[in-house]
């Protein structure tokens, strides 16, 4: 199981086949003759091929609770209580250009609003607390003013406020996407800090060693250095985000994916409650899959 | 490009580079360090703690001298203090005739994790330095030109082909010698070691060894390399210097009359033992 998981790093104990090693390389070139009779692409490809494995078996897995379902389904026989997959996938093909309720907006829309709050909210939120995480990581007074203000906001879930921000900001747009922002904000505070504290004082000391001024290593070291974390620490957050808003709508709202499901609940519309729900699984999913492919970018220690 | 055509690495880069090529030491030789007097004390709550109390040691150009003594004796604080990281409370040091203030390309550290940046190259890495130093306006050589040294010099440090691999993707001495190589390639005349090899296995440390000594019999960088380690100080240095006593300072400075060229294996010889013996002699009084 684990043995494809992790391979180790290259180097002399590492087993490598002999169609892999290059014939000689290095007593030509090397001044000196340490290790190093791995090839460097074939080590890739082994790595490759591992990931691809992987994600097999995580497909599999998909399928399976697919399968699972529509089993239980047909045994049911009960598509109010549990359609089956063939009846969700066609519940939402149907009503994702058709309106539902018929005076509501089709599913792709709701979606759409679904999405825009999320990501203004999102955007806004994470600008926020990573400007605010850098500060506090910076400055002590800052952190020492700050840190007891995001303990007590962090634990409060964001949906306590949902009845404040209706009577501050009304029922347009403007409480859903501070309701985000309320959410997002600390974690991303509380990410950043930890992420510019991780950078090693020594990591800095490094690259003035290496010839770099004071304002180069902080840009292209400690900032640089503490970007997969921020992005973890966004991947968090789009989470939360999600819950967020979907319980907003549930709640409080005309339009979005939330609402959707409700109404759908209320017309005892099963298959289309669980469209509405795989339509978020997708969004995030997709939204989650784009920071991830933002850290693999920024980490490629991670790309395994 | 003209770093490429010549296959021995090693050669050419002592070679200073093209009109406009970074400030480097005239070839063949680094610093002299002169510390004089050197003090340094820690205040933490109130509490005083001399680190470093009159430290005086001349090293002159192209020497290895080892700081030997056991944890908390001030030999990493000392390190600090002639990189430019720490100012010291009292006394001067000065590399090369001029006086320290601020790190310096001119002053190479290597620590005792490589602290390659994860997210670059084992190329990008070795050429942060020389990219760190254009931004800042030190010279204006164009990308190819610093692509072919740093192949020329991963070439010399025994790294040829991996200068795309991440650092994640190597070995644990294929790390440290790509610290290295990016750590010569600003052309430093003092090189600071502090514990290098000391998270190392015992076989790869062997083996590092072997590739300082030849790199420095290559080089003839002026190094100052900290440890706590007896026999890899007999092994390295030219001169020893034991740091203990209280407040912490140098207690003696030992003369290694062993012959140079040296290597790892040298450590079973009559003349390497009698050498530690003194060493052990002194660090027990």
């Amino acid at each position: 199981m684990s043995a494809w998981r992790t391979l180790p790093p290259l180097g002399d104990d590492v087993f490598v086949e002999e169609s892999a090693l290059l014939p000689g390389a290095d007593q030509q070139d090397a001044g000196v003759e340490i290790d190093d009779g791995a090839d460097l692409a074939a080590y890739r490809r082994a790595r490759r091929r591992a990931r691809a494995r992987r994600l097999a078996t995580g497909g599999a897995g998909l399928v399976g609770l697919a399968a699972v379902w529509q089993i239980a389904a047909t045994l049911i026989r009960d598509p109010v209580f549990l359609p089956s997959v063939t009846q969700t996938a066609q519940t939402f093909v149907h009503y994702l250009g058709r309106p539902y309720p018929s005076q509501g907006k089709p599913l792709w829309y709701d979606a759409l609003i679904s999405l825009r709050r999320i990501l203004v909210g999102f955007a806004i939120g994470a600008g926020a607390g990573v400007t605010l995480g850098a500060a506090m990581s910076a400055t002590r007074v800052v952190r020492h003013l700050i840190d007891p203000v995001i303990e007590v906001l962090r634990p409060l879930p964001p949906l306590a406020f949902i009845p404040l921000f209706i009577i501050w900001f009304g029922i347009g747009e403007t409480p859903k996407e501070v309701l985000i922002v309320i959410g997002v904000t600390p974690i991303m505070a509380v990410t950043t800090v930890a992420a510019l504290d991780e950078v090693p004082e020594d990591l800095r000391l490094c690259a003035r060693t290496l010839g770099a001024t004071s304002l180069y290593a902080m840009l292209h070291v400690q900032i640089r250095s503490a970007l997969p974390g921020i992005l973890t620490g966004m991947r968090i957050s789009m989470a939360g985000a999600w819950t967020s808003i979907v319980a907003a709508e549930l709640i409080a709202a005309t339009s979005g994916l939330g609402y959707l499901i409700m109404q759908a609940g209320d017309y005892l519309n099963t298959a289309l409650v669980f469209a509405g729900i795989i339509t978020i699984a997708i969004l995030g999913l997709t939204l989650d899959a784009c920071l991830r492919g933002l850290l693999l970018l920024s980490d490629p220690s991670r790309r395994r | 490009m003209a770093a490429r055509a010549d296959a021995d690495g090693a050669a050419n880069l002592r070679v200073s580079g093209p009109a406009g090529g970074p400030p480097g030491p005239a070839p063949g030789g680094g610093a002299a360090v002169v510390i004089e007097s050197v003090g340094k004390t820690f205040r933490r709550g109130g509490r005083r703690t001399v680190a470093l109390a009159e430290v005086n040691l001349e090293v002159s150009a192209g020497e290895l001298v080892c700081l030997l003594g056991p944890s908390g004796c001030g030999k990493s604080t000392l390190l600090r203090i002639v990189a430019g990281a720490l100012e010291s409370d009292t006394g001067t040091v000065s590399v090369g005739g001029k006086p320290v203030s601020g790190p310096s390309a001119d002053r190479g550290m290597l620590f005792q994790t490589p602290m390659l940046f994860p997210w670059l190259t084992t190329r990008k890495n070795v050429l942060f330095g020389p990219k760190a130093q254009r931004s800042a306006g030190l010279h204006e050589r164009d990308d190819p030109e610093l692509d072919a040294e740093a192949d020329a010099i991963l070439r010399t440090v025994g790294l040829a082909g991996f200068g795309d691999a991440f650092p994640h993707e190597l070995s644990g001495g294929m790390r440290h010698r790509a610290a290295f190589a990016r750590a010569l390639v600003t052309r430093p005349s003092l090189l600071l070691m502090d514990e290098p090899f000391g998270a190392l296995d015992a076989i790869t440390r062997v083996r590092m060894h072997d590739f300082l000594l030849s790199m420095w019999e290559q080089y003839r960088t002026t190094i100052i390399f900290v440890t706590h380690d007896i026999e890899e100080a007999v092994l390295l240095g030219d001169r020893v210097a034991v740091l203990g006593g209280r407040p912490p300072g140098i207690a003696e400075i030992i003369d290694i009359p062993l012959e140079r060229p040296r290597q790892a294996s040298d450590i079973d010889t009559a003349a390497f033992l009698s050498a530690k013996r003194m060493i052990r002699a002194s660090l027990t009084v």
